[in-house]
């Protein structure tokens, strides 16, 4: 309940932040959407980059850019976040789109298919994080937006323009891959265990 | 052996999740690139529909097929120029729709 009214709270601030910055044309308005939402942003674009931090800033600052541009466009439907997240995710297909990245994110994507499934000696959290790029990439963008960044289904399918139903799809096979091989890895764990 | 939940995969995905990037100067950098936005004027908009209209008329003036559907269509005749050309316009303008649509989405 708090949740929400903090969440509530927090979204009033961003439109009040939002109405400065267009009706006065106050960057310092802006500014402060910058600070309170840069974290987010980058996280969400690094994830999507497989960790590449640098990338992430320059998308990131990309995304703000374009959001300073067409922040009339904003029309309080979704959160300022979410706007955000749906721009930032934008800028990230677009670099996909560029031969270099694509070329370069293939070459990982193959090397990752080489690398054997979780060991059970291995850290929880490196297994959950190999686990996770076993996923399909819908799945891992969904899982991303939906969990890691606490969106509900309907702001994920605004993010990453997908059907309602394709995301409640990508959100539950997901899971349920994730469960095998993390009882697979709890299994294991528990004979070495014993042993 | 416990059975893995929806809810402990939630949670190990959450715990995996470094969290928001620090700021570390990002915010500062961004702002020197953000310079006051100009306002759009709707002046050369205007301007270009009108000029592309008189274009229009220009070129179309001279066909005696434009001329015939004008005619028809003043004199309250359905003939076959005025259908064509009627059925064109309309056919243009749901292009000019569909075109408009499928921007403004991409925006």
């Amino acid at each position: 309940m708090t949740c929400v009214a903090d969440s509530a709270a927090e979204a009033r601030i961003d439109q009040a932040l939002v109405a400065r910055a267009l009706l006065g044309n106050d960057r310092r308005a802006f500014e402060q959407l910058v600070r309170r939402h840069q974290g987010m942003v980058r996280a969400q674009l690094c994830r999507l980059l497989h960790g590449d931090a640098a990338a992430a800033d320059d998308l990131a600052q990309e995304t703000f850019l374009l959001a300073w541009r067409k922040l009339d466009q904003f029309r309080s439907e979704a959160r300022f976040s979410t706007w955000l997240y749906r721009i930032a995710y934008a800028c990230f297909l677009q670099m996909c789109r560029t031969k270099s990245w694509a070329a370069r994110n293939a070459q990982d994507d193959d090397a990752m298919e080489e690398l054997p499934m979780p060991a059970p000696a291995m850290d929880l959290r490196m297994d959950l994080t190999r686990a996770m790029q076993h996923l399909s990439t819908g799945e891992q963008t969904v899982l991303l937006h939906c969990v890691q960044l606490g969106l509900s289904h309907e702001e994920a399918a605004y993010v990453l323009s997908m059907p309602l139903g394709t995301v409640k799809t990508h959100a539950t096979r997901g899971k349920a891959k994730l469960k095998t091989w993390l009882s697979a890895w709890q299994n294991a764990a528990g004979e070495e265990h014993v042993q | 052996m416990n059975p893995v939940h929806d809810e402990d995969i939630d949670a190990l995905l959450r715990q995996s999740f470094d969290g928001p990037a620090p700021d570390a100067g990002f915010s500062d950098r961004v702002m020197q690139h953000v310079r006051s936005r100009r306002r759009v004027s709707s002046w050369p908009l205007v301007a270009c529909v009108f000029a592309g209209v008189l274009m229009c008329w220009l070129s179309l003036s001279g066909s005696p097929l434009w001329r015939a559907a004008w005619q028809g269509w003043f004199a309250g005749v359905w003939s076959a120029s005025t259908f064509v050309t009627l059925a064109a316009m309309a056919a243009l303008s749901l292009l000019a729709l569909g075109w408009t649509l499928a921007e403004a989405d991409d925006h």
